[in-house]
């Protein structure tokens, strides 16, 4: 190993390798974090929608299927929060399960979430009932 | 009678700075003996973190070894004749060799040329082998052989037999090839000394030799090299990456002829010594070590 200006420019050849390296790391690092940071704001976001503090005021049209067809529910938001539930349209659901299914709007108000249980004995028209919310919240969404 | 007070002079001059020599390689080894340890864990360190694909964070290891190797770029491989523990140790051990052939009027055993010319290429091989292990993080493995792991463990006065065999062993055959051969570790084994050969040293502080008044094939300086090194030219940039500054070949050349890059400065002086030696002692307590 000879020559002064040799071992130099090896010296800085090899501190530099180790800086590059370094800071690639460290943005590959950084760029990870904000992803991750990116992700639980997403969460928190849709936490926050579920929750109905994160619905903007007014009223919603939605529909979902039903039992014997599609069913419409007109959703309002006041302050945020969900505050009724209108069932406008149910033309293909039977009477008594319909009527049994229809709990659900209050449970849903109570919840503030579409997240509950389903009506047991009437499940089909409860999920229509849930996903015509649903599709109407996911207008009111801010 | 003006010579033989020259040659009482000179006697006296080259017999004070073996001693001074020798006391700050005994300071070293009292106060600072994990110098060699503690830098060469910050290449093992750096390797590690590479093959893992973590960054190379400032730890303790790393400044030791940035620190010494920076001070080995001003000075030279002062460290290596001054400060490390285990090469203070060989030169202690071939010391008493060297006392024990002259009681016995015998030679001591010097190694073939063309063996010593071709074996430091062995300190890069081993430097190699330890970084690739790093590297693959498999070092750990080889806990219970490092020599260097036991010596640190003697020198704390708590030596461990169970697990370390191997590392025993080692140590006790480099002990032995040190007691015969000098600086045998550090020209052919060491791998901290292989990593100084490879870095920069700058002339200013190194040793060069006018040749101009050479006496004819006198070559004592090289022969009582430890490291049986021919000097550059004076003047000359070029330095010699295995020169550990002990300074033997200033007291015998009969001309004077070996000095630094300064030409004033021998690069043997007491003062100078003890100059660099507090520093290398500050940067080490700046360090922690």
């Amino acid at each position: 190993m000879h020559g002064l200006l040799t071992r130099s420019i090896s010296l800085a050849a090899i501190v530099l390798t180790l800086v590059f390296y370094n800071s690639t790391l460290d943005s590959r690092a950084k760029s990870e974090e904000i992803a991750q940071l990116k992700a639980q704001a997403q969460a928190q976001q849709t936490e926050n929608a579920q929750e109905g503090g994160g619905y903007a005021d007014g009223t919603y049209s939605g529909t979902g299927q039903g039992f014997g067809g599609p069913i419409s529910a007109d959703v309002t938001v006041q302050d945020g929060k969900i505050t009724a539930i209108d069932i406008t349209s149910h033309d293909g659901e039977d009477g008594s399960y319909f009527s049994m299914a229809e709990q659900l709007t209050d449970d849903i108000i109570a919840a503030q979430s579409t997240d509950v249980d389903l009506i047991s004995g009437a499940t089909f028209s409860s999920t229509g009932i849930r996903d015509a919310v649903s599709d109407a919240l996911e207008k009111a969404v801010q | 009678m003006e010579k033989r007070e020259n040659m009482n002079a000179v006697r006296r001059r080259k017999s004070a700075h073996k001693w001074v020599r020798a006391a700050i390689q005994i300071f070293f080894f009292i106060f600072f003996p994990s110098v060699f340890t503690s830098a060469f864990s910050g290449v093992k360190y750096i390797f590690t973190q590479l093959g893992t694909g973590q960054p190379v964070e400032w730890t303790s290891f790393l400044s030791a070894l940035v620190t010494i190797c920076l001070f080995t770029i001003v000075f030279g491989r002062f460290f290596c004749g001054y400060a490390c523990a285990f090469g203070s140790l060989g030169d202690a051990l071939h010391g008493l060799y060297t006392i024990w052939c002259r009681k016995r009027k015998k030679r001591p055993w010097k190694m073939k040329d063309k063996t010593a010319a071709v074996l430091p290429v062995l300190r890069y091989f081993i430097l190699a082998a330890i970084v690739l292990l790093c590297f693959a993080g498999v070092y750990s493995r080889l806990q219970g052989s490092s020599p260097w792991d036991v010596f640190s463990m003697l020198q704390a006065l708590r030596p461990k037999a169970k697990g370390y065999i191997a590392g025993w062993i080692i140590l006790l055959g480099l002990l032995a090839c040190m007691f015969f051969s000098e600086r045998f570790f550090c020209r052919f084994i060491c791998p901290m000394g292989a990593v100084f050969s490879l870095i920069p040293v700058l002339p200013v502080f190194s040793l060069h030799r006018d040749r101009e008044t050479c006496l004819k094939e006198c070559s004592a300086c090289s022969r009582i090299c430890p490291s049986d090194i021919e000097l550059p030219q004076c003047g000359t940039a070029e330095v010699r990456g295995d020169c550990f500054q002990c300074g033997k070949c200033i007291d015998v050349c009969p001309k004077g002829n070996i000095s630094t890059g300064i030409r004033r400065l021998k690069g043997n002086e007491i003062w100078f010594a003890i100059l660099r030696a507090a520093a290398l002692a500050a940067l080490c307590v700046w360090l922690g070590i």
